[in-house]
């Protein structure tokens, strides 16, 4: 190796500013796809998947509502209200689902990563049904 | 806007349980939900206890083993219940059929294909005359046995239904392993929606909008074995020739405001087929509603549905109405 | 043969380096802010930044495959493997490219790599978790991302203008 000064640039180009407006362009494209068809004004819904199964889907209402959930050793205690829904209790070790707190909007979500459980809003659409018979 | 602040107050509750064979939950709102539920799954548990074929002690088994019994009001009641249900069906819904079930090995782990000459034999045996009800004494015939399974889960939703009642609940969904109940609107006042199973599919075939109202499908789908040879027998057997029915329809859905009713009238339209279930339903047409999913590929649905029935976007059936 | 030696000395102890860092940042976990398992601030990059311009590609990745498979026996978590060896791997991958651009700075690289860390988080959640929800965190941790790059290359470069006169290797 000849200088190491001479190869490697040490301020802040231009191209540099290229590099990060490209990551913000990224970040702003996955934020309006994943996003931007979700902004629901109207009923949100609660969908539950265990282990990369949904077990749940719930209507967000104006009511109270806890639900208990088990996987991979772990229990989380879900509770939902007019406003949100949250993991309220979690034996699992990061806590990270604890963490998250409220979420609010459609296409927010709760990993419980160690339970292999996430918790995820979507917007209701009109025709989901309440109860399937079959 | 003060309408909605208004309804805020409102708790919900929900259960989920294992009884009867099956996944079972309950959703209530109101201010006694939670001991509503309890309360229902007591109830729940209780009702198999006395009317499951696997539970030794249950009243069932005792009838089955010693032929003779004094059962509980409430298996004599459901029992008499069910022998009516046999009678106005003409046989197309039978709790005499256990016996075949058996032979069939159907719910069991080691399903088998009986030959025709255990088949008939067993034929004999079946039938609603074979069992004498005396008020609380129940005497079955020789080489007779019953299984109310196929209304023991619409009763135990009347049960819930009523437990619902007492307590005052005005909203609620009850899914008892496919055996639905929804009692009142929703919260937010629409109708429920419920979504019948697509029986080729994970989707749903159509969906209905009901209140107070109870539903149940029966179809060769929901289980079946395959025979060594090939064939695939569906769980539900023909009364009347000891075999699993071939039938025209696919699934039968059976929406009233009686839950074991629609427990027993669903699977005797299955076994009926098109012809005879349009006609069963056309003389009791005040009693219950039907959607019917055909083999052709018809979902056919009664004229009072029809303002509560929707069909999914790109559904494959094709939506007719059943002339009354 | 002497200056293999040292350079594989030199590998030793970047890579307890990277490791003390992961070490440091699991005491401050950005998960706090962006609750997604597995996620991390990157700083153990700053090593991994170094080493790529100091050393090359090959010990570079040698470094970082070492610090993930001992941090995560450290951690005693298995499920943080997949997700800091596809994190570190993307890095890798994308700032030995962007190295190779003539306009960029160690900031430009860095900024790069902190961006690609955290696509692979995420590509590695969706496949534990086997399903999509976790993209709707992208966009927060791509914001976050340029931050940490930015840190990372300025870390770098002031190492790198500290070090002008010391040589470490050849």
């Amino acid at each position: 190796m000849t200088s190491r000064s001479s190869t490697v640039k040490l301020k802040p180009t231009v191209w540099d500013g290229v590099i990060a407006a490209a990551v913000i362009a990224i970040a702003v494209i996955v934020a309006v796809v994943f996003y931007g068809n979700k902004t629901y004004s109207g009923e949100l819904r609660v969908v539950v998947s265990v282990g990369n199964r949904v077990v749940d889907t719930l209507p967000l209402s104006d009511e109270e509502a806890t639900h208990t959930y088990c996987h991979n050793g772990y229990t989380l205690l879900v509770s939902m209200d007019g406003s949100g829904v949250r993991v309220e209790q979690s034996d699992c070790p990061s806590q990270d689902c604890v963490h998250t707190g409220t979420i609010t909007r459609a296409g927010q979500s709760i990993v419980c990563l160690p339970a292999q459980i996430v918790v995820h809003l979507e917007g209701a659409s009109e025709d989901a049904p309440d109860v399937i018979v079959g | 806007m003060l309408l909605s602040l208004t309804a805020c107050a409102e708790k919900s509750a929900s259960t989920n349980l294992f009884a009867m064979d099956t996944y079972m939950s309950l959703t209530a709102y109101g201010s006694n939900a939670q001991t509503a539920l309890t309360d229902a799954s007591r109830r729940i548990n209780e009702l198999e206890r006395m009317l499951s074929r696997t539970v030794a002690q249950s009243d069932v088994s005792k009838l089955n083993e010693s032929r003779r019994a004094a059962v509980s009001d409430e298996t004599a009641t459901l029992l008499g219940d069910a022998l009516q249900y046999a009678a106005k069906t003409d046989g197309a819904f039978d709790v005499t059929i256990a016996p075949i079930v058996n032979a069939w090995g159907i719910t069991s782990d080691t399903p088998r294909v009986p030959d025709s000459d255990e088949i008939a034999a067993l034929l004999t045996h079946v039938g609603s005359s074979h069992v004498h009800l005396d008020g609380n004494a129940v005497t079955l015939d020789e080489g007779c046995a019953i299984d109310l399974g196929g209304i023991a889960k619409g009763y135990a939703s009347d049960c819930v239904a009523s437990i619902f009642a007492d307590y005052g609940i005005t909203s609620g969904c009850v899914s008892l392993g496919g055996n639905v109940y929804v009692c009142g609107n929703k919260p937010d006042g629409d109708k429920w929606l419920v979504a019948i199973q697509d029986p080729q599919g994970d989707d749903y075939a159509a969906m209905v909008a009901l209140s107070d109202a109870f539903a149940v499908t029966s179809g060769g789908y929901q289980r079946y074995f395959t025979a060594e040879d090939g064939t695939v027998y569906q769980h539900i057997i023909d009364p009347k020739t000891g075999y699993p029915v071939q039938s025209d329809l696919l699934s039968v859905t059976v929406i009233a405001d009686n839950g074991t009713m629609a427990d027993a009238y669903s699977t005797a339209l299955y076994v009926m087929g098109e012809r005879g279930a349009i006609d069963f339903w056309r003389a009791n047409a005040d009693r219950f509603d039907v959607v019917m999913i055909t083999t052709d590929g018809r979902l056919l649905y009664t004229p009072n549905l029809q303002d509560q029935i929707t069909e999914p976007e790109g559904t494959t059936y094709d939506f007719q109405v059943i002339d009354r | 043969m002497k200056s293999s030696t040292k350079k594989l000395a030199l590998c030793a102890v970047l890579t307890a380096l990277a490791l003390g860092l992961s070490t440091v940042e699991n005491l401050f976990p950005i998960t706090l802010l962006i609750p997604l398992p597995g996620v991390k601030l990157g700083l153990a990059n700053i090593v991994t930044v170094f080493a790529l311009y100091e050393l090359g590609a090959l010990p570079a990745l040698a470094i970082l495959v070492a610090r993930c498979l001992l941090g995560s026996l450290f951690a005693g978590n298995a499920s943080a493997l997949i997700f800091s060896m596809l994190g570190g791997l993307a890095a890798m991958q994308v700032m030995i490219g962007l190295k190779q651009l003539r306009g960029l700075s160690v900031f430009g690289v860095s900024i790069g790599g902190a961006a690609a860390h955290n696509i692979g988080q995420i590509v590695a959640a969706m496949f534990t978790l086997g399903n999509t929800m976790v993209l709707g965190y992208l966009p927060f941790l791509l914001a976050v991302s340029l931050l940490t790059g930015t840190l990372t290359g300025f870390v770098a470069a002031l190492l790198f203008r500290s070090m002008k006169h010391i040589k470490l290797s050849h």
